[in-house]
């Protein structure tokens, strides 16, 4: 569905991205895991077509994703109605004066006549269990709220793919925990879902999968995400884990410290 | 679950120009990147103190704009010229580009009054303008936007107005980097024919025009916590170079010939 080859990216010289490799298949749940500024949201940008690398090639749905191709309006149109991108700012992501119309922007994009988009903002504010914030602005919610109307938003255009670039930032632990059931569920159904975090404690719920990246900016290991997360010297190694870090066995309770003093 | 969710989406799109989006993309992420390099890329070029830079420059455009005498425009064209040979492909191409065009603009204007006799003006003024705006452009290019505000000191500008200054370049990159990010939302959503992309725009700005209040109003109560009560201080320390003095010979050297010029 999604392949990589040998891509590399840089910003006014600087890289970001070195010799990445990936290919990720349709109804996978896999988590891009690494420090900051280890280029996991560049590759995001790559794989929704806002850049374009400057070496390597980049294919989706067996097609290369090239900047000719994306100057073709309805090329471009169709690809990102099939990868739904949820930014790590939400407030970045919301310009429409009210919930409602937030949300229908996409579905009226597609010519969907209005009972049909009503249907279909309607479908997604239950989902997402935002029913109340329908008629207000999107600037007055809390970051939580913000964060479910932008996934809505999303989510109404039906994307084949969603790619959500560190979701649980800024979110409560009962908003977080909401998301990791509402992740489950969206790969459950059958949407491909990328996210990348360095949130330890969340991402062997929201994926089978681990790609990890090192602060040299290439890939560093890709694995199941349960036998990553036992991997503490790589952890260590790509800075995903201070020297504390420690993991308590046991049949029933598994999980870790992540000490920060 | 809704049942349209758990099936593929039989989309075809109609063909709707993306001109728009794509263009305002382009301008900010070149906007951007100037900014950036502004902090990374560009020591201050040739040594020179910005302030220095500063007075120099003005006083070029002062001696240009007062000057009748056209062997003074070309000499000044010269050590511009020269000063901009010194700099990188991309920056001499960038300037010229925007000078070129803005002499362009200014002869295009002046033209009808050649039919009355003035073509001699029109070249000065022409002129007058290409080598002010490449004497502007050079100082941007080859200084940092933070040390030509905090030059500004050298010459008792109120702090709290070099304040603003800074506050301003910062601020027009952050805001700007935010509505970069609006608009590569825009554009990922905006998957058909949209009949009303200005409506969209105006959305991008009323969210950008919040922003900037909240950011604004965050800012106040954090300098506040940190004791400012309404004075600023701009700390600006000037160490004088081998560098400065040759540019200053040079530039008093621009100062003499003027004069002499003149007074033929």
């Amino acid at each position: 569905m999604i392949e990589l080859t040998n891509v590399s990216y840089a910003y006014a010289g600087i890289d970001a991205l070195k010799d990445v490799s990936l290919r990720i298949e349709k109804g996978e749940a896999v988590a891009l895991m690494g420090a900051n500024g280890s280029g996991k949201s560049t590759l995001l940008k790559i794989i929704n077509g806002i850049v374009s690398p400057d070496s390597g090639a980049y294919r989706f749905n067996n097609e290369e994703i090239t900047p000719k191709k994306l100057k073709d309006t309805k090329f471009a149109k169709l690809f990102h109605q099939k990868i739904g991108f949820v930014f790590q700012n939400s407030d970045t992501q919301l310009f429409c004066t009210n919930v409602y119309d937030e949300i229908a922007f996409g579905p009226r994009q597609m010519g969907m006549d209005e009972a049909d988009v009503e249907q279909r903002v309607n479908d997604c504010l239950s989902l997402l269990n935002i029913q109340d914030f329908k008629s207000r602005q999107p600037y007055h919610l809390s970051g939580g709220e913000k964060r479910k109307v932008a996934i809505a938003s999303v989510l109404a255009l039906n994307p084949e793919v969603l790619v959500l670039d560190e979701p649980m930032n800024g979110l409560d632990p009962r908003t977080q925990r909401w998301l990791v059931e509402f992740l489950i569920m969206l790969n459950k159904a059958g949407k491909t879902i990328l996210t990348s975090t360095h949130n330890l404690e969340l991402v062997q719920e929201i994926s089978q999968r681990a790609v990890l990246f090192g602060e040299d900016h290439s890939i560093a290991a890709d694995m199941a995400t349960t036998k990553l997360l036992t991997e503490t010297d790589l952890l260590k190694k790509v800075n995903l884990v201070d020297e504390y870090y420690h993991r308590h066995d046991g049949d029933q309770h598994v999980h870790f410290h992540l000490h920060n003093y | 679950m809704p049942e349209w969710l758990l099936k593929d989406e039989s989309y075809i799109p109609e063909s709707d120009k993306d001109t728009f989006i794509n263009k305002s993309i382009l301008s900010l992420l070149g906007l951007l990147a100037r900014i950036r390099t502004q902090g990374c890329d560009k020591t201050d070029k040739y040594f020179v103190h910005a302030a220095l830079k500063v007075a120099f420059t003005f006083l070029l455009i002062l001696l240009l704009s007062i000057s009748r005498n056209f062997t003074f425009i070309v000499i000044s064209m010269v050590y511009l010229l020269v000063i901009l040979s010194l700099m990188r492909g991309k920056e001499i191409l960038h300037i010229l580009k925007v000078s070129s065009a803005m002499a362009l603009f200014t002869f295009i204007v002046l033209l009808p009054s050649a039919f009355w006799g003035n073509g001699y003006s029109i070249v000065t003024i022409t002129s007058k303008v290409l080598a002010t705006i490449i004497a502007v452009n050079i100082l941007s290019h080859s200084a940092k936007w933070n040390s030509i505000t905090s030059a500004l000191k050298v010459f008792h500008v109120p702090d709290i107005f070099i304040f603003v200054l800074d506050i301003t370049i910062k601020y027009i990159a952050m805001l700007g980097e935010f509505s970069l990010y609006m608009l590569y939302a825009l554009k990922l959503r905006s998957v058909g024919k949209n009949h009303n992309k200005y409506a969209a725009l105006s959305g991008i700005a009323g969210t950008l025009f919040i922003k900037s209040k909240e950011m604004a109003e965050e800012m106040h109560a954090a300098m506040e916590c940190r004791g400012f009560t309404g004075e600023y201080s701009v700390h600006n320390r000037f160490k004088f170079t081998a560098a400065d003095f040759i540019y200053i010979l040079i530039n008093a050297g621009l100062l003499t010939i003027f004069v002499y010029l003149e007074r033929i």
